[in-house]
């Protein structure tokens, strides 16, 4: 999803940073601060966010903000849903997402895909 | 805690998000396809005490999930197969194996009540997460409603791709109710395709984090006030900050 929405936008990703956190390799506007918010989500701590928070307000305006705690919290569940029931990697992204691009970005040194060997 | 969904909220959330977190507490306290009103709500309370859970921090922290060994922190009231499952999906899911759900299984669970048990995790840890992204108290968990479960089992549910039955769109009949918008839709869609009721809840609510279906695959559109790679970084970023491979 990512890969494909960037190339339509013109947008630069390094897939590296899906994992290992944003570089100069990406250029999605805005990236730095949507990427702290989503990592702070992720921590759960709370100062953390509150700042965060204000940074992608003051950047991108409430409703971006919102948006972006929206999404970010969606996938808080789609994860469990598909590691929980077991839903297969080799399906994602309707079975686009091929081991080249797993390993671009870093994602076949998941446990998962470790324990599937 | 509030009584409504971002009640007290400094900004200003759009009126269909507090709508849809309004449906899901309502729906998640009514009886559902294999639990009761009142055991669905305490698997939510269960899903909230699983985030103070010192084991599961334990877990967590482990280099390996099967390293370590001890005792859930929990309300008791659920069984032990209960309290597992969704201690372990809300703090690692990134590490759970088909070996450990058996497991589960094997502990007196049925797979549809695995299956009913995993969206309302899903459905609470979105939901209670977007209140605190927002800064906003949890919701309050609301009453449970009395009534019986449905205990309705899709005929065409097998277990193929996944650890767990799924209904593939071919498989789908008149009884399941609509089941799917498309017979492409991805996976991850018919995750919970077991319990057609929880799937339907859980996306109606989902959707209104992210978006509908139809526009997963229109790349070159967004409905939200973020550009779809803004909203596909953030996306993955979480995502792999869960170790999901999906």
């Amino acid at each position: 999803m990512l890969r494909e929405s960037t190339q339509i936008a013109d947008n630069q990703v390094d897939l590296k940073d899906v994992t290992q956190g944003l570089s100069d390799g990406t250029q999605i506007p805005n990236a730095d601060v949507l990427v702290n918010f989503a990592e702070s989500i992720v921590s759960r701590d709370i100062a953390r966010i509150a700042a965060a928070r204000l940074a992608v307000a003051d950047t991108l305006g409430n409703d971006a903000m919102v948006d972006a705690a929206a999404v970010a919290s969606a996938f808080h569940g789609f994860v469990r849903i598909a590691d929980a029931i077991g839903i297969p990697y080799t399906t994602a992204a309707q079975g686009q997402d091929v081991p080249e691009i797993r390993e671009a970005a870093g994602i076949n040194d998941f446990y998962r895909i470790q324990e599937a060997g | 805690m509030s009584s409504l969904p971002f009640e007290n909220c400094d900004f200003e959330v759009r009126q269909d998000l507090i709508d849809a977190h309004q449906e899901a507490w309502s729906r998640i306290a009514s009886p559902g396809t294999w639990l009761t009103g009142e055991r669905r709500i305490a698997v939510a309370a269960e899903i909230r005490q699983a985030r103070a859970c010192d084991f599961c921090q334990e877990i967590k922290d482990a280099l390996s999930p099967n390293a370590v060994s001890g005792t859930h922190t929990a309300t008791g009231a659920l069984s032990d197969a209960e309290v597992e499952l969704i201690h372990r999906v809300v703090a690692d899911p990134g590490r759970l194996s088909q070996p450990w759900s058996q497991e589960v299984l094997a502990g007196g669970l049925s797979e549809g009540e695995y299956v009913e048990i995993v969206g309302i995790i899903a459905s609470t840890m979105i939901m209670d997460t977007c209140t605190m992204a927002l800064g906003v108290a949890d919701t309050d968990l609301p009453e449970a409603v009395a009534g019986e479960p449905t205990r309705y089992l899709p005929p065409g549910a097998k277990v193929e791709a996944a650890w767990l039955p799924v209904v593939e769109p071919e498989d789908v009949v008149e009884t399941d109710e609509p089941l799917y918008p498309s017979p492409k839709v991805g996976y991850i869609y018919r995750g919970l395709s077991m319990v057609p009721e929880s799937m339907r809840n859980y996306w109606a609510m989902a959707n209104a984090h992210y978006m509908p279906g139809e526009y997963i695959y229109q790349f070159d559109k967004t409905i939200r006030a973020l550009e779809r790679p803004q909203m596909e970084l953030i996306a993955a970023r979480v995502s792999a900050l869960h170790q999901c491979a999906y």
